[in-house]
């Protein structure tokens, strides 16, 4: 499978894929590009940046940040960076996990993504410290100032 | 009309230059000027021409010229929580776009071009996979030969350049124009075609799918005639779809 697809056409499936020897009716394409057939998983690619949905993983900088939640801009879906002036505004809540800057999402209200770090791997990338320097990890909930030498308390992230 | 004071205006009122020709003295009986009743102008089509936008497409139908830019999808701003995509198509028409100068203020042709787009496109765009979200079409008539052409190329361009975008689509929009002149039905009409005729009507589908999308008319027609317009309409829209597909593979390969 090697050739490109159009929206609306359907895609030639090889045999070995349970639906096509089983009758139903053919699945179409939405995109332009190559299907990709992996396993049970049928997709085609892009690379072209989308809004954030259930699940995704997001990055983005704390733009406020109040007692009870902090907003963020989400620059980054899924690995996909958003063009500039196109970032979407995403919220993490206090209830339920513990400090700063998140990674996940659940469709918010009107103006917002709820963005969680609730997962292990979840959390802070990048922070300042008080002396103004960026700070290295320590462990899974603390980040050193290079500079001063202090703690400060982060819930960091471990990315990939 | 009102006066835009943040530009600078042109004279009031400008007229074109007038030459001695064989303007257009046809009648009814004649026969059509340079193609048979059931051709249409050929189309030059070209998607990913605006490098900033996230697709785009231009299209060329002799003296039709359209450029099409997609943004998005972008987060709705001031809107309420909606489970759907919004499509927002706006239309615009270039100062030199028409035989008389058009001021670069949008008015109501320009909004019913829009609807009318609008129309055709929002059926065939996936808009449940994209919540609080927009997605903004911007279509900018360069040059302009008659109001259903513009619909009928704008309404091509955008799907193509939707689908340059990587946005989910049910499948490529491609849409005709047809005029009903004396008792003959010429398709693609152009401008003084389609002043010239009772009716017109622009049909939009996706021919992948076998289904129609919008159909627009406009003056008076019998119902037979607005069917053979319609029927007439579809057949082109699969040689468009050719065209369109054409396009978009070669510039899916580079």
């Amino acid at each position: 499978m090697t050739s490109y697809v159009l929206p609306g056409q359907p895609i030639p499936l090889a045999s070995q894929w349970p639906s096509a020897s089983a009758g139903r009716r053919a699945y179409i394409a939405s995109l332009v590009g190559i299907p990709q057939q992996e396993g049970p998983v049928l997709s085609i690619s892009r690379v072209r940046p989308r809004p954030p949905a259930i699940n995704s993983v997001v990055l983005g900088s704390v733009t406020r940040l109040s007692p009870l939640q902090a907003t963020l801009s989400i620059s980054v879906v899924d690995g996909v960076p958003l063009p500039a002036g196109e970032e979407f505004t995403g919220v993490i809540r206090i209830a339920g996990h513990r400090v700063k800057i998140g990674d996940s999402i659940s469709l918010g209200d009107a103006r917002s993504y709820f963005v969680t770090t609730a997962r292990n791997d979840l959390g802070v990338v990048f922070a300042v410290s008080e002396a103004g320097k960026t700070m290295v990890p320590v462990s899974w909930q603390s980040m050193r100032c290079p500079e001063t030498g202090r703690l400060e308390k982060r819930k960091c992230a471990k990315p990939e | 009309m009102a006066l835009d004071r943040r530009r600078i205006n042109g004279p009031e009122e400008s007229f074109p230059p007038v030459f001695d020709s064989d303007a257009l003295q046809w009648k009814l009986e004649d026969a059509r000027k340079d193609r048979s009743p059931d051709d249409i102008r050929p189309i030059f089509l070209q998607p990913g021409l605006i490098s900033q936008a996230n697709g785009s497409a231009y299209i060329e139908t002799a003296k039709t010229k359209i450029a099409c830019a997609v943004y998005g999808p972008r987060q709705s701003k001031n809107t309420t929580y909606s489970e759907m995509g919004r499509l927002n198509v706006e239309v615009k028409f270039t100062p030199f776009s028409c035989v008389r100068r058009r001021a670069p203020m949008r008015d109501a042709e320009d909004r019913s071009i829009a609807v009318a787009i609008h129309q055709a496109l929002v059926s065939s765009v996936r808009l449940e996979l994209l919540p609080k979200s927009t997605i903004d079409i911007f279509v900018t008539i360069i040059e302009s030969d008659g109001l259903d052409g513009c619909v009928a190329s704008g309404s091509v361009a955008a799907s193509t350049a939707l689908a340059d975008a990587g946005i989910e689509l049910l499948g490529l929009v491609t849409s005709c124009a047809a005029s009903v002149v004396g008792k003959k039905l010429w398709l693609d009409p152009t401008e003084e075609e389609a002043r010239l005729s009772k009716g017109t009507l622009v049909l939009s589908c996706m021919p992948a799918l076998k289904k129609i999308t919008s159909v627009w008319q406009t003056g008076e027609m019998k119902v037979a005639e607005a069917l053979g317009c319609m029927d007439a309409c579809q057949e082109k829209c699969t040689e468009i779809h050719s065209v369109v597909a054409q396009a978009l593979l070669e510039s899916a390969k580079i």
